[in-house]
């Protein structure tokens, strides 16, 4: 089956929001300016683990043009968590009462004049601390002697999850050969290019406006109205344009809550901007893990069995710590049938920055430790790495008992091509290498751990006489451009053209609640909210065109590119537009409005359909100094019907940048609690100059359960990369990375381990 | 956060050093690269700002071929960059530019500031070094010419006195048969090196070596010239396993500091694999020559 | 200590600023004269969100005291286009989906324009480094790249 041919459906359509920001249009939080806006600014502990005796702010407020102090006493000190189902996972006060758990953690905020002046205020707020014992790693934390960082919570273990399916000792017992291994996965900064930010206004009639830099802006809506006691109603959240995501900003953050809580005081507006420097010690980083891997294997390469068991470094809250826990067990999997599975992972709290979700929600370090082990089982065994992967890959049909069922795949398509671009390499020079990863993501997840009662998704469209569109979406473009994706969507299933549809988002009074941009959702879940709604909107108007033409009753009507017409007879109608002032008069003036939702039932434990892929890396390492250079990535990919097919490149490369950087550039050393490096010199994100080609081959496939056979794109694509370099440089060395990042002094220490071990031989 | 200063906008030379004997307290501003960093961390607060942008005298690209390349201090690194003569003449001052830090930077940035910011890290001063360059600086009361590895003392120190502004580099015309090569070991591009090596090769008719200049950038307080290795050298027929015991030598005379990027080991054996890798390309270019 | 007048071009248009000597010329493009197309994302002249165009050469806004741009012309962002027509790179942006969240878009179009202005047939590697000084956080560059590209190959003619 070849991808059906789509009038607007992954054609080369421009991103709706392109002008507005190519030509500085663009509005983000960041650009906001509201008249009598006060500057606010975060003072933090100094301090991994302290108790707050006393703030004393009188200094503060003497400088001139200081308007307000607040600390955790103004406020009504609620424990908030974005998994409001479950009390014992909100733990988090954005502004403690009485420890503090981070370095970086909020203490106090202050509103002023200038930021400048609220810069200067924070040195003249006086904060006596009495200093705790802090603990900063896993499996310290969880000994027995480690300190307690909340109360109540013994070793530290702040969640755990298991997950298990066959008989995983006697799936052990079948195996001829078995190999354990232990890896090191590193954490990772979101580095959005647009810092945290809000402007939070609030009014005498008690309403609150925040514009915030948010992937949901009914997400923020939400948390905020629960942590100032204000009705959800009367609490408007704005997130026009987004300067990135990445899963790092879908919960309550300082710079919401602080501008929230001190203008609810002044009755003005306030601005909080995280600095680089804040946004990378004090906005939850991606989780840093410690996985063992135990995996069986028959010698024909048969997978048996796999075992492993994951510590994560929770940091001090949970944040979203808890489902990147559950995702990280579940892809650890992926993309392979196994008899017996077995997984055990501890989220434990310790005294550092709180790890939360980031691209890949637990994936690629999962991915880092499985897909290297099955390239070093297959060169203990002798065993071709794609025929391994070929013949224990995920089918169609097939279910991950108790956990999923695959609707769709595209894997073995992607292995084989692959494998074919790999072998077309030919043989290379010494030195590099060519590694291979396999993996496949969620489009989106079934959990409500939000305890929302709305839809997942939901949209209304509304035709005006002209035959233009307003399209009402909750899901949030953070860059990704899921406008232009529903836009996309939209015109596609009405029949007219891009330009016709304007899509209305990132605004809480106006749109309707959507979860939000995160686990690769709003593709397939606002997807299907659009698509119902347009064929809603679709059936309300060709039911004028029905009375209209008076065809026969064996003939159906569609429109397409603007014209209504015969499906059978397609040169026979009239034109959209004509059509749409009709029904408008027809209604006695009312426009014609399809509303449309979607929330996935009773597909599974994680998600109603998943992308999958296959990477190569290509690349090449120094020998003495370790360095390393990608030449190239290549992914065979498969997310069902591709929709937006400029946005499908661009997620691609971009995830393709990031993963990269997680593999071998970008690391958070913390030294007693502090991060070392919270700046753009330190802290190495790719640049133009390091960035290799990435390619793409797209495997065609339909998923059923998505809106024209769509899944996910952009997050699974984080997944492999990490390990895919670490095969490249195991075929190229002959070395085994166990621990991330790849950097070019672990590279030498592990050449120089090889040498010694054949030395001995 | 940058402290409030007093703006002095000189029109001449003359009139900026007169200004800057004038006032104790006072920085030297041209591109600002380095000293604004600096001056928005609060670590440098003077109470004047003494601003040379526009002192056109200080801007020039002179080259002759006895006398040599003459750089005036407000040359911007873009310029020397996109400069013709010096891309004949020395093409590694124009590749070591290339990889200095981004073309805002480069566009705004003078050789002048780079080289009175004194940073061990920094990618002119081994260049020039081992291209024996000298350096002209005076204040109001007369001028001073010392060879650039005399001027820097220590971390962003160098033997400027108050009231000294950095005023020419000069590099000597290249000797025939000469070749000189620089690299940065960093993981991206146009990062301040972990660390750095130049190497300069001058070879005698008979192609042994008659001069070679090995200058190791990050490896100390200022540029280290590691004239052991250059002893080493000199006189010899040039070959790998020279160059290779150059390295060792060049490794264990290093003072790298270790940080979160790189460990001392790592430091120490990676500019013995640069100073290595350089001279056998000066070397080569030399040969060409 | 005391203001002073800055007197300079921004967009073609001449602009009279009062403004403590230590102003950042991004503070005065954003916060002065409200042009908040140009951006700012960090604090060590790292990311290049903040990049304009000074007398025709790309800086670092933030790295750069406005006082020292007295006289000189500025170009932002939102200079690039002429009467509703976008400039060649902006069009070429748009057809290669070179932007995502466009937090960083403002930065790159001004070193892009910069370096086309000066650039005669570079290469795919001189390209990468016309905007080595750019940080992008979505695209992962090569996007970008290729619009440049396209318009140093003459692609794109002005409208």
């Amino acid at each position: 089956m070849s991808h059906a041919k789509y009038s607007v459906i992954n054609t080369h359509v421009h991103n709706i929001d392109g002008v507005a920001k190519v030509t500085g249009r663009a509005t983000y939080t960041f650009d906001v300016k509201l008249p009598g806006m006060l500057y606010g600014k975060i003072l933090r502990s100094p301090h991994p683990h302290a108790r707050i005796i006393s703030i004393d702010a009188t200094r503060a407020m003497e400088l001139s043009g200081v308007k307000i102090v607040v600390t955790g006493k103004d406020t009504l000190g609620i424990k908030q968590g974005i998994w409001r189902r479950y009390e014992e996972l909100c733990d988090e006060q954005v502004l403690p009462l009485e420890k503090v758990r981070y370095i970086g953690e909020p203490v106090a905020a202050v509103a002023a004049v200038t930021e400048e002046i609220a810069e200067m205020a924070l040195d003249l707020i006086d904060v006596e601390y009495e200093v705790l014992p802090a603990v900063y790693e896993p499996l310290e934390a969880i000994k027995k002697e480690a300190p307690t960082i909340h109360e109540g919570v013994e070793r530290n273990v702040n969640v755990t999850r298991h997950i298990e399916w066959g008989d995983v000792d006697e799936a052990f017992d079948e195996a001829d050969y078995i190999r354990e291994d232990w890896f090191k996965c590193s954490g990772q900064a979101h580095m959005c290019m647009e810092t945290r930010a809000a402007v939070s206004s609030f009014t005498p009639e008690g309403k609150l406006t925040c514009w915030a830099s948010t992937q949901s802006a009914y997400y923020t809506q939400g948390l905020l109205a629960g942590v100032l006691g204000l009705r959800e109603g009367d609490v408007r959240v704005l997130a026009p344009y987004v300067g990135g995501g990445f899963g790092g900003k879908f919960e309550l953050d300082a710079a919401m809550f602080c501008s929230a809580v001190m203008s609810m005081k002044l009755f003005k507006p306030v601005k909080v901007v995280f600095t680089r420097e804040e946004d990378f010690i004090a906005s939850k980083r991606r989780t840093p893990m410690f996985y063992y891997v135990r995996t069986g294997i028959k010698k024909d390469g048969t997978f048996c069995a796999r075992e492993s068991r994951m510590f994560s470094n929770g940091g001090a809250y949970t944040g979203m710590g808890a489902t990147a826990l559950y995702l990280s067990g579940f892809f650890h999997s992926f993309p392979y049938k196994w008899r017996g599975y077995r997984y055990d992972g501890y989220r434990v709290y310790t005294n550092t920055l709180p790890s939360t979700s980031m691209r890949g929600f637990g994936a690629p370090q999962a991915m880092f430790c499985s897909e290297q082990q099955i390239d070093w089982i297959c060169a203990d065994l002798g065993l071709d790495p794609f025929e391994v992967r070929r013949k224990n890959g995920h089918t169609e049909g097939y279910e991950v008992p108790g956990q999923a069922f695959i609707a769709s795949c595209g894997l073995e398509q992607c292995i084989n091509e692959i494998e074919k671009w790999v072998k077309a390499k030919g043989k290379l020079p010494a030195n590099r290498g060519i590694g291979i990863s396999s993996c496949g993501f969620m489009s989106g997840g079934i959990f409500n751990w939000f305890d929302s009662p709305y839809s997942f998704s939901s949209a209304v469209i509304t035709i005006n006489v002209d035959g233009t569109c307003e399209l009402h979406v909750g899901c949030q473009d953070i860059g990704q451009g899921s406008n232009t994706t529903m836009a996309i969507i939209a015109a596609e299933t009405l029949g007219v053209k891009v330009e016709d549809i304007r899509v209305h988002s990132g605004d809480t009074a106006h749109c309707p609640a959507d979860l939000g941009a995160w686990g690769s959702r709003q593709t397939l879940m606002a997807g299907n909210a659009v698509k119902m709604a347009c064929e809603d909107a679709k059936k309300q108007l060709l039911e004028f065109a029905y009375a209209e033409m008076g065809i026969n009753i064996v003939y159906d009507l569609d429109i397409k590119d603007r014209w209504v017409h015969i499906v059978a007879r397609p040169e026979r109608g009239l034109p959209y537009g004509d059509l749409v002032k009709k029904a408008l008069r027809a209604k006695d003036g009312q426009r014609i409005m399809g509303r449309g939702y979607y929330t996935p039932h009773r597909k599974g434990m994680i998600s109603p359909a998943y992308s999958y892929m296959m990477q190569a890396v290509d690349a090449e390492v120094d020998p003495e100094t370790g360095k390393i250079k990608i030449h190239e990535v290549m992914t065979a990919h498969d997310c069902g019907q591709p929709i937006n097919q400029l946005g499908l490149v661009g997620q691609l490369e971009g995830a393709a940048s990031m993963a990269l950087g997680y593999a071998y550039l970008e690391d958070m050393p913390f030294e007693d609690g502090k991060m070392m490096n919270p700046n753009l010199v330190d802290y190495k994100v790719i640049k133009a100059p390091e960035m290799p080609e990435a390619g793409i081959i797209e495997i065609d496939t339909y998923e059923p359960e998505g809106p024209y056979g769509a899944k996910e794109a952009g997050e699974g694509l984080t997944n492999p990369t990490a390990a895919a370099l670490g095969n490249a440089i195991y075929n190229a060395m002959g070395i085994q990375m166990k621990e991330l990042p790849i950097t070019p002094e672990r590279v030498r220490k592990a050449l120089r381990e090889k040498k010694e071990q054949e030395a001995q031989k | 956060m940058i402290n409030d200063f007093h703006y002095l906008k000189p029109a001449s030379l003359k009139e900026a050093l007169a200004m800057y004997a004038e006032h104790d307290d006072c920085k030297v501003i041209c591109g600002g690269q380095s000293l604004l960093i600096v001056m928005r961390q609060g670590m440098v607060a003077p109470e004047f700002l003494l601003d040379i942008k526009h002192v056109k005298e200080l801007s020039y690209i002179k080259f002759d071929d006895k006398d040599g390349l003459r750089l005036g201090a407000t040359t911007t690194h873009r310029e020397i960059e996109k400069s013709d003569v010096i891309a004949k003449k020395y093409p590694v001052l124009v590749a070591m530019e290339e990889k200095l830090a981004s073309i805002q930077t480069r566009n705004w940035g003078t050789i002048g500031g780079n080289i009175a910011h004194a940073d061990p890290a920094g990618d002119p001063g081994p260049v020039l070094i081992a291209l024996n360059a000298e350096i002209k600086f005076g204040s109001s009361g007369g001028e001073k010419t010392v060879p650039l590895d005399e001027f820097f003392v220590d971390y962003f120190e160098t033997k400027m006195e108050h009231g000294d502004l950095v005023l020419e580099v000069h590099v000597p015309t290249p000797a025939p048969k000469s070749g000189c090569s620089y690299q940065k070991f960093n993981l991206l591009d146009s990062d301040m090196g972990i660390v750095a090596a130049a190497a300069s090769v001058t070879l005698n008719a008979d192609g042994t070596c008659k001069d070679a200049r090995i200058v190791l950038g990050n490896a100390g307080p200022i540029p280290l010239r590691v004239t052991k290795a250059e002893d080493l050298l000199k006189g010899k027929k040039l070959d790998d396993a020279l160059f290779a015991e150059a390295g060792k030598i060049a490794s264990e005379e290093a003072q790298p500091v270790a940080d979160i990027h790189a460990s001392e080991e790592h430091r120490r054996h990676v500019l013995g694999v640069l100073t290595k890798r350089m001279l056998k390309k000066a070397f080569e270019q030399a040969q060409k020559a | 200590m005391e203001k002073q007048v800055l007197r300079f071009k921004v967009n073609g248009d001449e602009y009279e600023v009062f403004i403590h000597p230590k102003t950042l010329l991004a503070e005065v493009i954003r916060d002065h004269l409200g042009f908040t197309g140009t951006k700012r994302g960090c604090e060590t002249v790292s990311c290049g969100a903040c990049t304009v165009n000074v007398n025709g050469r790309s800086v670092k806004s933030c790295s750069v005291l406005a006082i020292q741009c007295e006289g000189m012309e500025v170009t932002t962002v939102e200079g690039l286009e002429k009467n509703g027509k976008l400039s060649p790179i902006q069009r070429a942006f748009l057809d290669h989906g070179s932007y995502q969240c466009g937090f960083c878009t403002p930065g790159m179009l001004m070193s892009s324009t910069a370096f086309i202005s000066e650039a005669k047939n570079p290469t795919k590697d001189q390209i990468k480094e016309s905007i080595e000084g750019n940080v992008c956080r979505c695209t992962g560059y090569n996007s970008i790249v290729r619009a440049i590209e396209a318009v140093t190959q003459g692609k794109y003619k002005e409208e």
